[in-house]
């Protein structure tokens, strides 16, 4: 008797929703098959990490030749191709920032490579002490590209008196080991991540293309976190804080990422780029593969009354568009152009929320970097 | 007729049984109890959630509650778990009851972000145990004489927890009539598409009507279970539907203890024969009662509570709250989902996928400048994460962040807040009214105006 009183109840209560809902959806189609995500995780493992890690692997190897051919030999010509080099060197390292995890995040690479803005004060302490030393945490913002952006620029320097301090100063020698330490501390890391990755070596790489699930640790759900904080370094460390937006809207130019050498913008559009090309599953040499787009498309995930994989992706050429438009270097435009680095600051922030909260919701990833419970 | 239901009730509630329930009870939420806060802090997430923390976000008229600092923290932690284990020995039982009670209540208190339904359970049986003479039967207190043995109670002080227990499942699939959960089946669209991986039900976790399927039988299993534990001859069928429906939401989602705690909680609801033969076996193989076994059979010691009345009235009233409070919701406008006015402590579990990001804003009134709020100097991801959708917290970080820029000499700075929030996969959209000065508005239980309404589509 109870038990079908309770019955009644509840079909009358569910008849009674039931006749509340009178709106009509559109029809949904059912996916005929579950979205291949080991197939994801393989294009974006095979065709775009693997080869950015070797693409990084060359430019820094090179790096390293070109330094030992400058302190061996610092003249004009040798200071050019060590200039040249740095900036090759530093745009690869924008295709590899964000898999901050696996070997990279071992390496701690981010915090151990692109720190800035340095700290030239402790750096010229260092120098005139011989202290090439920078293993401990508190040494992150006296090394990698920002250390060598100043090493190589300097401020207001022009090439002749960066010369000078690599050959007449009093320094000279401590700057070269200064040099020296720094870019070998790049190629042993960079070697390690790679080895670290490459099925001859630590074969993270396989790891990586089997963790399928989307909880916390698993491929994606780093990826897509890792993706998240890059994004977030990108609208934050290198437009937002230039720009005044955590000083009031007092400009900081001197926090902008290769301030000295003044090609913030050419990384952060490298950046941008390879953030376009994850989403896209797309590698450099443009062959386009399954990637997060074809996963929200399979889900049918919704942005207001479009699809959240065509507002992304408008979302991103905006944001490059904006991001293109700002006459360089960011140093100057932070002050003179301030309106247009604003727009392209605020195309970068709309870019976070659609990747940090619509595509993370929708895919069921949790932005988190420790494991919790939740209800 | 009516009442002549009412007096059969009456005498069935009256009636003298046997303890064992309770008793057994006390046992396993003991150790249960015990097992969660060894896996809490082995998990390091006394650390990372009540150490690392600069900031805590406190609960309305609990703002006094503060982390006692590092040492402080995990011997509070220490407390929890001293109690929950004297708890399922039945050693100090009052005292081990009230100790509990108070210091896993205090550790929830201190930041809300980590609320979960499942912790408010845990204060809401410690509360009740501490009225219920769970420690007189089966017990270390009985057996060292520190308090006289009881061996048969009346029917509702077992059913305190019994009814406590069915509030849980009711109020849980009440909350599961709206219509995003019947006729959209979300959130579980969302939560189970990325379990395609999973062995052998794994093909069918991206299916739409797989997740109907899901929200239906989840709404119909949490309004009508009460009832069929209470039934004899259907009670068995639905102790496997609960092993079923709480093993499946421990794979698919991550909730942690919820589960297993209410897989073992409900056993409350078998019989006394049931529950005494339990009692028997544990006491075999602890080789420990064993020289007392006889005389229990014969014995028969009735629990009378000192002040009845009391009692009476503390049950009484604790059910008439338990009603009222997950109806609090009615008395505000919009979308419970959405301005989360009466959400929590309501029974509301795993209902919504929500998630949001907000972006804080600092003007100074005197140069009228204004600049954004670097996030993570004072919140963890997790706190950042759970404050960016629910209004009260978001609040309570701008008051926060006013007495942070007034201490840098900015003085009567406004703080504006810019937050995008998704409910459901319907968007992301503008949360908070993004030009209301935060620093002006106080917490309180009146409706929060500054909310948005939520855009359907």
């Amino acid at each position: 008797m109870k038990k079908k009183i309770s019955i009644y109840i509840c079909l009358a209560s569910f008849a009674l929703l039931f006749s509340q809902c009178d709106k009509k959806k559109e029809e949904e189609v059912t996916p005929e098959s579950s979205f291949d995500k080991s197939g994801m995780l393989a294009n974006i493992g095979d065709n775009l990490i693997i080869p950015a890690y070797a693409d990084f692997k060359i430019s820094v190897d090179s790096l390293k030749l070109v330094t030992d051919a400058f302190i061996s030999a610092p003249t004009a010509s040798s200071l050019d191709d060590l200039q040249a080099s740095f900036f090759r060197c530093y745009s690869q390292f924008q295709w590899v920032s964000t898999y901050e995890f696996g070997p990279g995040e071992t390496e701690f690479l981010r915090n151990s490579f692109n720190v800035f803005p340095c700290d030239t004060a402790e750096m010229n302490g260092k120098i005139a002490a011989g202290n090439t030393n920078f293993s401990t945490v508190a040494d992150i913002d006296v090394k990698g590209f920002p250390a060598l952006d100043f090493l190589l620029y300097g401020y207001h320097l022009n090439d002749a008196a960066i010369l000078s301090l690599f050959t007449t100063d009093p320094n000279a020698g401590n700057r070269k080991s200064y040099l020296n330490a720094i870019v070998t501390e790049l190629k042993s890391k960079t070697d390690i991540v790679n080895a670290g990755w490459s099925a001859t070596g630590g074969n993270y790489i396989s790891t990586f293309k089997n963790s399928t699930g989307s909880d916390v640790g698993s491929s994606i759900g780093l990826l897509v976190n890792q993706l998240n904080f890059d994004l977030e370094i990108l609208k934050n460390a290198r437009i937002g804080i230039p720009l005044g937006k955590r000083s009031l809207g007092v400009a900081l130019p001197e926090k902008s990422e290769a301030f000295y050498s003044g090609l913030s913008l050419e990384l952060a559009l490298q950046h941008v780029n390879n953030i376009e090309n994850i989403y896209l599953g797309r590698s450099r040499s443009n062959n386009d593969g399954l990637g997060f787009d074809d996963y929200l498309t399979h889900i049918n995930a919704r942005y207001g009354s479009g699809s959240l994989n065509e507002a992304i992706k408008s979302k991103l050429s905006s944001a490059k568009i904006k991001l293109a438009a700002i006459p360089g270097p960011l140093s100057n435009a932070v002050i003179n152009n301030a309106s247009v680095v604003d727009a392209a600051y605020l195309e970068l922030q709309q870019l976070v929320i659609l990747l940090k909260v619509d595509m993370t919701s929708a895919l069921g990833v949790s932005i988190t970097y420790v494991d919790n419970d939740g209800d | 007729m009516i009442s002549s239901q009412l007096l059969k009730i009456r005498s069935r509630l009256t009636e003298q049984v046997h303890i064992a329930p309770l008793s057994l009870f006390r046992v396993l939420f003991g150790l249960m109890m015990f097992a969660s806060v060894i896996r809490f802090w082995q998990k390091g997430w006394i650390d990372e959630l009540y150490v690392k923390p600069e900031f805590f976000f406190k609960y309305y008229g609990f703002e006094w509650v503060q982390v006692p600092g590092e040492t402080g923290v995990y011997l509070l932690f220490a407390l929890v778990a001293v109690s929950a284990f004297f708890l399922m020995l039945g050693l100090f039982y009052k005292f081990s009851a009230i100790a509990f009670f108070l210091s896993f209540t205090y550790t929830e208190l201190l930041d809300k972000t980590n609320y979960l339904n499942h912790y408010y359970f845990v204060s809401i049986i410690a509360l009740l145990m501490i009225f219920l003479p769970a420690g007189n039967y089966f017990s270390l207190d009985v057996r060292l004489g520190l308090t006289k043995k009881i061996t048969h109670v009346q029917r509702w002080l077992i059913g305190v927890i019994q009814l406590q227990l069915g509030f849980v499942y009711f109020f849980a699939g009440l909350a599961k009539l709206n219509y995003d959960w019947l006729i959209n089946a979300q959130p579980l669209r969302i939560w189970l598409q990325p379990h395609t991986d999973l062995p052998v039900i794994g093909f069918l976790m991206d299916k739409v009507w797989i997740a109907y399927f899901f929200s239906w039988f989840g709404a119909i299993y949490d309004l009508t279970i009460p009832f069929f534990l209470l039934n004899k001859r259907t009670r068995p069928y639905a102790y496997i539907a609960v092993i079923g429906f709480h093993v499946l939401t421990a794979i698919l989602f991550p909730i942690g203890m919820f589960p297993y705690v209410m897989i073992i909680s409900t056993l409350i609801f078998f019989s006394e024969e049931f529950h005494l033969k339990v009692i028997t076996g544990i006491k075999y193989a602890l080789n420990f009662f064993k020289k007392k076994e006889q005389e229990e059979q014969r014995v028969v010691k009735r629990y009378k509570p000192a002040f009845k009345k009391i009692l009476l009235f503390f049950f009484v009233s604790h059910f008439i709250i338990q009603v009222i409070f997950p109806l609090r919701f009615l008395m505000y406008p919009g979308n419970l989902f959405w301005t989360e006015q009466g959400f929590r402590f309501s029974w509301r579990v795993m209902l919504m996928e929500k998630a949001g990001k907000a972006f804080f804003y600092v003007h100074d009134p005197v140069t009228n400048q204004s600049g954004e709020v670097m996030m993570n100097n004072y919140l963890t991801p997790n706190q950042e994460k759970m404050m960016a959708t629910q209004p009260d917290m978001i609040l309570q970080y701008a008051q926060f962040l006013k007495k942070k820029y007034e201490q840098t000499g900015l003085q009567n700075p406004k703080i504006t807040v810019e937050s995008y929030v998704t409910l459901n996969g319907k968007g992301s959209q503008l949360f908070i009214n993004k030009y209301v000065d935060l620093t002006k508005i106080h917490d309180s239980f009146t409706n929060k105006w500054w909310i948005l309404p939520l855009n359907e589509n």
